[in-house]
């Protein structure tokens, strides 16, 4: 896929078209970001979401979506603050993130509105303490953690 | 010895519980069913069920998620019962000690006979902690 | 949705032969299953936490032991994504030797698989047959890195050792000896009239559900889309030994079978012709100690598919973040799909057929609703259930 259309997409959302090497960022806000990756994932040849990743800034949590077209990588990437970390799932045009957003709810819990599987746990075990933060998050202590448990 | 000792000594029944682990320990096991080490030889055969398992293997960390489940497999077990833990993980916790979600080690769920350590363990040394366990004598760290 | 004499079905966690726990929740009607709802996180151990806690090198045993039939590819993914986040230049050699062992690694997670699905379809005599021919690529490995299982081979820079003396011809005595058995086995599974009927149109799935759920590997090739990382996106020594693609266009159980028999020849081909190009030279350079900031992104075929690592770097001792993807997780989705409308005698075969890097099947629930009575029933009376059905339907 060219930059060309990648640029007139951030024109449309007015997001930002970073180049990494030889993968291409866009930065949009987060209420732009599920028209963004439906509109890069039905772009013409074969897209393929590779997976959704979460990371911890301190203040908020940065989100990537990872996607692949056979030569290249490009990723659709929003911010959401701690205070309110929800936004609205793209499983309902990429079935594919089903699950990898409900991860992304386990391990740093952002909500993404739409998805079926929030009310459910993927990967965390059900004794997972309730007051504790999620655990890939800065807050988070396995010390702690284990305590809370009962893991020796 | 009486003949009851005799018989169980000569047919163990075995069952493995993956207690979340990396799958390797597991696989060395069930290398040790197959032609080359071919541990059916010995009288071991690996049942379906606890209820049926003279020996209990476990392999990995035993997570929150198995930690309960375990000790359900354990109660179900008839006596007597041997329990084995197998690989570094089993032992105390190997490479993820520290990780939020694991335990250090088998004996912290259930009381523990023999420890096979190892990332993972040979087949040749699954099969001489078996028989060293049912034999009752203590094993050689350095044949084994 | 509403459903007439609903039978739930929970299935897992513990399996009898020695597989990974997981727990499917399958829901019949009649005897055909409408819904699956599965719940991970048996093996959840928290490793992508608990390399934010250690060094890089560290870091390197700690991912390699995320699976231990794969784990080759795990530590080639790591280290050659932490060594694109810098300008140095891996030496040729050591690429042709990561090449040969992820090779190895990909024909003998092959022949696990085969031998599982002999064994699921009541078949064990191929499960023995092949899980001893399978040890012959297990010296292999363990002569070239000391290990079965976790080679700990691929390290910053290079591999960790240069091949042994004398190898070469143990290679290519060994590749001729998996060639052999391999043919045979292509020949068995288009003869057996078992595996056939277990595997012929089952857990049939079409290339737009394959479009739309973004499996990888094998289960994507076998619905006619030619993808493979290993030629989309050469590492290693690929850009100069590409593999060929194989795909078939049948979409079920079967057409995974031929596929992965067809990679297994087509790795000896490629650990032959690495053998016979393989340069001369270094094996390692020296890599700096703190990694340069940034952002990767790498991914590999692992034998079950694409796995994927991102990498973000402060220029820390530790990473500050590490994702992994593992290709189960992106096969999930799909492999719920080639459950539904078929009967309960088929899960074995088609949760196998997937290739999880998890098992999942023992204690299995079945609570009829009519009747008001709930009984259990355990993987080998499953194992059991799928034989007698298919033989029955044999005979009629």
């Amino acid at each position: 896929m060219s930059d060309q259309e990648l640029d007139s997409i951030a024109t449309d959302l007015s997001g930002k078209v970073v180049k990494i090497k030889k993968s291409l960022l866009l930065i949009v806000d987060r209420s732009k970001v599920h028209e963004a990756c439906e509109r890069v994932y039905r772009l013409p040849g074969l897209y393929h979401l590779v997976t959704i990743t979460g990371m911890d800034t301190g203040k908020s949590i940065l989100l990537y979506y990872h996607f692949w077209k056979g030569k290249s990588f490009t990723t659709v990437s929003t911010e959401v603050p701690k205070s309110d970390p929800r936004l609205p799932s793209i499983s309902d045009s990429v079935p594919a993130a089903l699950l990898y957003e409900a991860e992304v709810k386990d391990m740093f819990g952002v909500t993404f509105e739409g998805n079926p599987r929030m009310a459910s746990k993927l990967l965390l075990p059900d004794s997972y303490p309730l007051g504790a933060p999620p655990p890939l998050t800065k807050e988070a202590d396995p010390e702690k953690i284990r305590k809370m448990m009962e893991l020796e | 010895m009486s003949l009851k000792s005799w018989a169980r000594k000569k047919s163990i029944w075995v069952f493995d519980v993956n207690a979340a682990s990396c799958n390797g320990c597991d696989i060395e096991i069930l290398d040790s069913l197959t032609p080359r080490y071919d541990i059916e030889r010995l009288g071991v055969v690996l049942v379906p069920s606890p209820r049926h398992a003279d020996v209990l293997l476990v392999t990995g960390t035993v997570n929150a998620m198995m930690k309960e489940r375990l000790k359900t497999i354990y109660e179900q077990m008839p006596e007597p019962k041997k329990v084995v833990a197998v690989g570094a993980c089993a032992l105390g916790g190997g490479v993820y000690k520290g990780c939020y979600n694991v335990g250090h080690g088998v004996d912290k769920v259930i009381p523990v006979d023999l420890y096979i350590p190892g990332c993972p363990p040979r087949p040749e040394s699954i099969i001489y902690g078996i028989m060293k366990l049912v034999s009752g004598e203590p094993p050689d760290p350095k044949e084994g | 949705m509403e459903y007439s004499a609903e039978n739930l079905v929970p299935f897992g966690p513990v399996h009898p032969s020695l597989k990974e726990p997981e727990y499917f929740r399958l829901v019949l009607e009649g005897e055909k299953i409408v819904e699956v709802t599965p719940r991970i996180g048996y093996v959840h151990r928290g490793i992508e936490r608990a390399a934010q806690d250690r060094t890089w090198v560290k870091n390197i045993y700690l991912f390699e032991r995320i699976c231990g039939i794969c784990s080759f590819a795990h530590s080639l993914a790591y280290t050659e994504g932490v060594e694109s986040l810098t300008e140095f230049e891996i030496p040729s050699r050591a690429k042709y030797i990561r090449l040969v062992i992820a090779e190895l690694e990909r024909i003998h997670s092959h022949l696990l698989w085969l031998g599982l699905i002999g064994y699921w379809t009541g078949f064990d005599s191929l499960f023995m047959w092949i899980w001893k021919d399978r040890e012959h690529v297990l010296d292999l490995l363990e002569a070239i890195t000391g290990n079965r299982v976790h080679k700990s081979y691929s390290t910053f820079g290079g591999v960790r050792k240069d091949l042994p003396p004398g190898i070469e011809a143990k290679l290519m005595e060994e590749m001729m000896f998996i060639r052999n058995r391999v043919t045979y086995y292509e020949q068995l599974v288009k003869s057996e009239e078992t595996l056939i009927a277990r595997t012929h149109g089952v857990g049939k799935i079409s290339q737009e559900t394959a479009l739309r759920l973004s499996p990888v590997g094998p289960l994507l090739r076998c619905t006619g889309i030619a993808r493979d990382i290993r030629s989309e996106d050469p590492y290693a020594a690929y850009g100069e030994i590409p593999p060929v693609v194989m795909t078939s266009t049948a979409g079920d159980i079967e057409s995974l079978l031929t596929i992965r028999l067809a990679e297994v020849m087509d790795s000896c081909r490629m650990i032959v012709d690495a053998i016979r190009s393989m340069p001369s030279g270094p094996t390692k350079v020296p890599f700096p100690r703190i990694v340069p900031a940034g952002e990767a992104m790498y991914h590999v075929e692992a034998p079950r598919g694409e796995l994927f690592y991102f990498i973000h770097s402060t220029g820390a001792a530790k990473p500050e973040r590490v994702k992994i993807r593992t290709p189960t997780l992106a096969n999930l989705l799909t492999a719920v799909e080639m459950l539904k409308g078929r009967p309960l005698a088929d899960v074995p075969v088609v949760l196998t057929g997937m290739d999880p890097c998890f098992g999942c099947m023992d204690r299995v629930a079945v609570f009829d609703v009519d009747k008001s009575k709930e009984w259990y029933v355990t993987g080998e009376q499953l194992k059991k259930l799928g034989i007698e059905y298919y033989g029955k339907r044999e005979r009629e």
